[in-house]
């Protein structure tokens, strides 16, 4: 793990293994881009509050009997543009969770995320002998449709480098979809809280490029 | 007591309304949804159904004279913006994927 | 209006105040039901779990602060954490603004006391109980560690065998019942006891607040209260709603919980946004801009945060378009929170701004509340909520929601309202100071705790390794969390110190236009001298010697000669008055009936069900006593209100006040019965292991019973409202018995509740005709022993009666179909 300076880690949260600001893959990648947008928008509002709030505060008006603008006031700042801001940003964050969404394609690798109290179990759809434990091996550069449940209580899968999380509920089956562009190592954890043994209820995902993905699912992990 | 039920009219039948079709959705992706019928087909007649039925509330607190001049004003406008509230939460049935 | 002499006003008050005053010395505190008296303790004992709820966030603080800390362990940390939200939401939060609202509503609305002063103290009581209980379980190391919304499995039985979740159902839910008895003491106050002449225009904006805040009340808490019936039956006797393998689903725990869990954010938060829309116009010596936006901002928000529920279950796995729809109303929310805003910024554009201490914290409001609800909008947009959720982003987004749209503007409320409740003005200036510790202490601390939760640092884990860039983050917001801490303490010290020591003072120094700034300060017991009339929305304005006319007893009910305590009923529109309730005095039984309430339903901690029943017992006969003690003994007809007005004591009215607040009651009963309804939907729609081995084949005579017994049961009042006799209510009775019977059919055929989900919610349909029928038997007990004491059955009892013998024949009948249908289709 690098060190990195304070400040930069403040800007950025560089090199956070568990950074939501430090992207690997491609959903990961776009959630932190709604965050700048949101970011930004968010800052030229609250600027927009305070300054109209610090323009109330300092005026003093001559007369009792000036017009009350209760037209600027209400309909136009109340009303009409949280409207337009809001319905522009609903439609956006709509349309790009349309996108995230786990679609069927050619080559779509699944493998199946089992919870319990605190460890996880993977399995693969491509070689159903195989089982891993607390290290969830994926193809890298393919789209990885990770098939969550649990045995006992309810956990939440989350590389939050990779994608957004998803929770793993006894019963049913969710299906979080996750690609790792380039080979390597992703920190996972699960962000649902399960009792004494939370903090250590974590695990890995570890990319593979195509051959040595060849090679896991042959021989297991090596 | 019947100002107050015109009143609280509007945007209770919002939240049934709302409350109605996610429950519609829920159970076009259940075992229970029957095979002939075109799930978005069924939610978009519902959500029509809804929008059409906030509309119809508007246009009587509208019609309808209340006791004071400011109880009309409020009746109509929570009308008002019960309608676009429901227009705004239903238009995701137009496009969105159902049950994934 | 004849002039009367100057000794007018002080004879009046002395009278007043002698018929008013509580029993003395201690004793007085148990028995008083005085609106000032309850208000205060309310308010006393709110605080402290303040400082509880403090104390644990100092604790979490000081755990986070450094990375692999050693000061407490994960079983430790889990309880802080858990206790830390659970006081500060249902211990603090809630209670707070009750007290303010019993305390400030009946000035406000220019009446002497709340409806029901009975049921106030009551809420009071079982509040101090219930809450004391899961504190002191706390300090016994017994208390929940499953985190404040206490999902199941987790908090199941299976995972969490101690006593500790059952601390939380049955402790938190006493305290439901206490809220929701206030809730219907508010609504009922709001729409009928007001000044002559408050129309709902001219009511003061606070009003409107805590009116759509009540209802909200009634409404959200009953989801979570079945909730909590569910999950403690399952704890208890094994009657399996969450298990899967026996057709249960830990996801209705979550729509339940949520279902009140979102709308309690904006009931904490309308109570505030009533205050500012209050003290905001004052401190800018101007008036509200847009009333009418802002109440109907009041009501659309309300009912919005009804159909937000999901957003705080985006992660679960539920289809896109049922997340779009709650992500769409999620960000509409953001619409009247809008108007308000600027309703409120533009009323300061159109005054004169006084920078006074209140004004102050509201600054502090704008500056935190409004970036939180940026934030909140941020986590209504479902891909970024999928990244967030149960970080310690979300941590952060709640803390600034709620202390900056709820805590800051409380603090602004004490200030502002400090003269009247305590007589005392500031005088020691430790409010400033506290100001500039709190807000920029705030600040730092939860801007750190955001991105501490964008780098991944989850909400709930007890302690961090080094190496992800949040040692610095958590050691910034540990620091600053605790001059926060300190600023708080000192805001406490500061009302502490003024209480005792501050400067008297004339009335209305804030030159504020409400009823509440009339009273003489401290505000007596007795609240006004006599009823004030008004015609207009700020009568202190427009109306300048208003208070001397009440004082001098120009208003209604001046005349003490009848020595009771009396206010105004009005009509709910226009505010004219209609008739004169007779309010109880000083009575020992609200808080012997609160010590049974809690009673049975805290015995079950400790397994003694037999203490439930005993209490529970000991509950119905204090109600008994209660009703027969508040009934009149004599009809009097109409009597002299003042000012030529001859008007019927409420409860000789076809709508006394029992039968408005049972009204309210039935409503929150009502979506209780809903919520069972769609618990039982949801089940049947997605739960994995459905159907049942069986459905319960509904038979002819149980069916025939059902309806025979319901029909006799809504006919029985209604014969009793026009006729005479024993007739009506052995009819009444007959269809009890008969809906009993068709109720009991259902358990003698799945006698195995602990078999299959479905059996277990048979049970809890039958259990809800069974418990109605067991009211409406106990009210027939009421009325028959009354007749046998030769008091005749008044038109406004039998109406009341008829009310609940409407709903249990009603829903009774729901319930048996709910019960019978999926079998007879099967």
């Amino acid at each position: 793990m690098m060190a990195c300076g304070a400040t930069l880690q403040l800007l950025a949260g560089c090199q956070g293994q568990l950074s939501t600001l430090h992207p690997a893959g491609p959903a990961a990648a776009t959630i932190a881009e709604i965050w700048w947008i949101m970011l930004a928008g968010s800052v030229a509002i609250l600027a927009l509050v305070m300054g109209l709030l610090t323009a109330a505060l300092l005026r003093r008006p001559d007369s009792p009997g000036e017009p009350e603008r209760a037209g600027l006031w209400l309909w136009t700042l109340g009303l009409a543009f949280p409207l337009i801001v809001l319905a522009a940003l609903t439609v956006y964050g709509l349309k790009i969770g349309e996108r995230l969404l786990p679609r069927e394609g050619p080559d779509v690798v699944t493998v199946t995320a089992e919870a319990r109290q605190w460890a996880w179990s993977f399995g693969y759809a491509d070689a159903p002998d195989l089982a891993t434990e607390d290290i969830l091996h994926i193809p890298a550069g393919r789209p990885v449709d990770v098939r969550i449940t649990s045995l006992d209580v309810v956990h939440s899968f989350w590389v939050p480098r990779l994608a957004g999380k998803l929770d793993a509920l006894p019963g049913h089956v969710n299906i979080l979809r996750i690609e790792a562009p380039v080979p390597g190592t992703y920190a996972g954890q699960s962000a649902e809280f399960s009792g004494p043994g939370y903090l250590g209820h974590v695990f890995t995902v570890q990319a593979h490029d195509p051959a040595a993905w060849d090679q896991f699912l042959a021989e297991g992990a090596p | 007591m019947n100002l107050i039920l015109r009143l609280a009219l509007p945007w209770t039948v919002w939240l049934i309304g709302f409350s109605a079709l996610y429950g519609l959705q829920g159970l076009t992706c259940s075992r229970h949804w029957p095979a002939g019928i075109e799930p978005r087909a069924a939610l978009i007649g519902a959500a029509a159904l809804y929008v059409l039925l906030q509309g119809g509330i508007l246009w009587a607190q509208a019609a309808r004279p209340a006791p004071s001049p400011f109880a009309q004003r409020v009746a109509t406008s929570l009308s008002a913006a019960a309608l676009a509230a429901a227009l705004w939460t239903s238009l995701p049935v137009l496009g969105l994927t159902i049950c994934d | 209006m004849t002039t009367r002499p100057r000794g007018t006003a002080l004879r009046l008050h002395r009278e007043l105040k002698r018929i008013w005053s509580p029993d003395p010395r201690f004793r007085g505190w148990l028995t008083t039901n005085n609106n000032n008296d309850v208000g205060r303790l309310f308010l006393a004992v709110a605080t402290l779990f303040f400082l509880i709820g403090g104390v644990l966030a100092m604790l979490i603080r000081a755990q986070l602060a450094t990375p692999g800390s050693a000061f407490m362990g994960p079983e430790a940390y889990n309880q802080v954490f858990t206790m830390h939200g659970t006081v500060m939401m249902f211990l603090f939060a809630i209670p707070f603004f009750e007290a303010l609202a019993v305390l400030l509503l009946p000035g406000m609305l220019g009446t002497r006391d709340l409806a029901f002063p009975r049921l106030g103290a009551f809420g009071l009581w079982v509040y101090i109980f219930g809450g004391s209980a899961v504190i002191v379980a706390m300090l016994m190391g017994l208390s929940p560690d499953g985190g404040w919304f206490m999902y199941p499995p987790l908090s199941s039985a299976a995972f969490s065998p101690g006593i500790g979740a059952d601390v939380w159902l049955l402790g938190i839910t006493s305290i439901e019942v206490s809220a929701i008895a206030t809730a219907v003491e508010i609504v009922v106050t709001v729409l009928r006891y007001r000044a002559a002449g408050m129309s709902l225009s001219r009511m003061p904006i606070f009003a409107w607040y805590i009116l759509v805040v009540a209802v909200m009340i009634l409404t959200a808490f009953p989801p979570m209260i079945l909730g909590s019936l569910l999950l403690e039956t399952e704890r208890a006797f094994g009657l399996p709603f969450f298990q899967v393998e026996n057709g249960g689903d830990p996801l209705l725990w979550q729509h339940l919980f949520w279902l009140f869990g979102h709308p309690e954010v904006y009931i904490i938060f309308l109570p505030a946004a009533g205050m500012i829309a209050t003290i905001l116009p004052v401190m800018a010596r101007t008036t509200l801009l847009g009333y009418g936006w802002v109440v109907a901002s009041a009501v659309s928000l309300g009912v919005l945060s009804f159909g937000l529920w999901v957003h705080h279950m985006f992660t679960t796995g539920i289809p896109h378009l049922g997340l779009a729809f709650f992500s769409a109303a999620s960000t509409l929310v953001a619409v009247p929170t809008s108007v308000m805003i600027f309703s409120w910024i533009g009323t300061l554009w159109k005054g004169r701004v006084r920078m006074e201490l209140p004004m102050l914290w509201l600054l502090g409001f704008f500056a935190t509340f409004v970036i939180g609800g940026l934030t909140g909008v941020m986590i209504a947009v479902v891909p970024f909520n999928w990244q967030v959720h149960d970080t310690h982003f979300v941590v952060a987004h709640l803390h600034y929601v709620l202390i900056g749209g709820y805590v800051f503007p409380m603090i602004a409320a004490i200030y502002y309202f400090q003269p009247l409740i305590t007589g005392r003005f500031r005088f020691f200036r430790l409010g400033g100071i506290a100001f500039w510790l709190v807000v920029p202490a705030f600040h730092v601390t939860f801007l750190a705790v955001h991105l501490a939760g964008l780098l991944g640092q989850r909400r709930r884990i007890w302690t961090y390794d080094e190496g992800q860039g949040w040692e610095l983050l958590n050691f910034i917001a540990s620091v600053a969390s605790f001059v926060m801490a300190i600023g708080f303490a000192l805001v406490v010290l500061d009302i502490a110190i003024n209480t005792l020591a501050g400067l008297r003072g004339r009335r209305n120094p804030w030159q504020a236009t409400t009823l509440e700034w009339a009273a003489p300060i401290p505000s007596p017991t007795y609240g006004f001298a006599s009823i004030p009339i008004i015609g207009s929305r700020y009568p202190l304005r427009d109306d300048p010697k208003l208070d001397l006319r009440i004082a001098r007893g120009e208003g209604y009910l001046a005349d003490t000669s009848r020595d009771r305590r009396e206010t105004l009923i009005v009509s709910t529109a226009k505010g004219e008055p209609l008739q004169v309730a007779v309010l109880p005095m000083n009575s020992p039984l609200p808080i012997l009936l609160a010590l049974c309430t809690s009673a049975s339903f805290l015995a079950p901690l400790i397994k003694a069900y037999w203490l439930s029943v005993v209490a529970l017992i000991g509950v119905v006969i204090l109600a008994l006593i209660w009703a027969w003690t508040t009934a009149p003994r004599r009809t009097e007809g109409l009597v002299d209100a003042g000012h030529g007005r001859h008007l019927p004591v409420a409860a000789e009215g076809a709508d006394p006040p029992g039968w408005w607040g049972s009204l309210f009651l039935l409503v929150a009963d009502g979506v209780h019965f809903g919520a069972l309804l769609f618990g039982y939907a949801f089940l049947w729609t997605v739960a994995p292991n459905w159907p049942p081995p069986a459905y319960l084949r509904p038979d002819l005579l149980p069916v025939a019973l059902a309806l025979a017994g319901a029909a006799a049961l809504a006919a029985g009042p209604r014969l009793a409202a026009w006729r005479e006799g024993h007739g009506p209510l052995l009819l009444s009775l007959l269809g009890c018995l008969a809906l009993a019977a068709a109720a009991a059919s259902i358990p003698l055929a799945r006698p195995t509740p602990t078999a299959h989900a479905y059996d277990a919610t048979l049970w809890l349909l039958a259990g809800h005709v069974g418990l109605h029928v067991t009211l409406s038997l106990i009210m027939l007990t009421y009325l028959g022993l009354r007749r046998l004491a030769g008091h005749p059955l008044r038109l406004g009892e039998a109406r009341t009666f008829g009310l609940w013998a409407d709903y249990t024949a009603g829903t009774g009948l729901v319930a048996l179909a709910a019960a019978w249908l999926p079998g007879a289709f099967a």
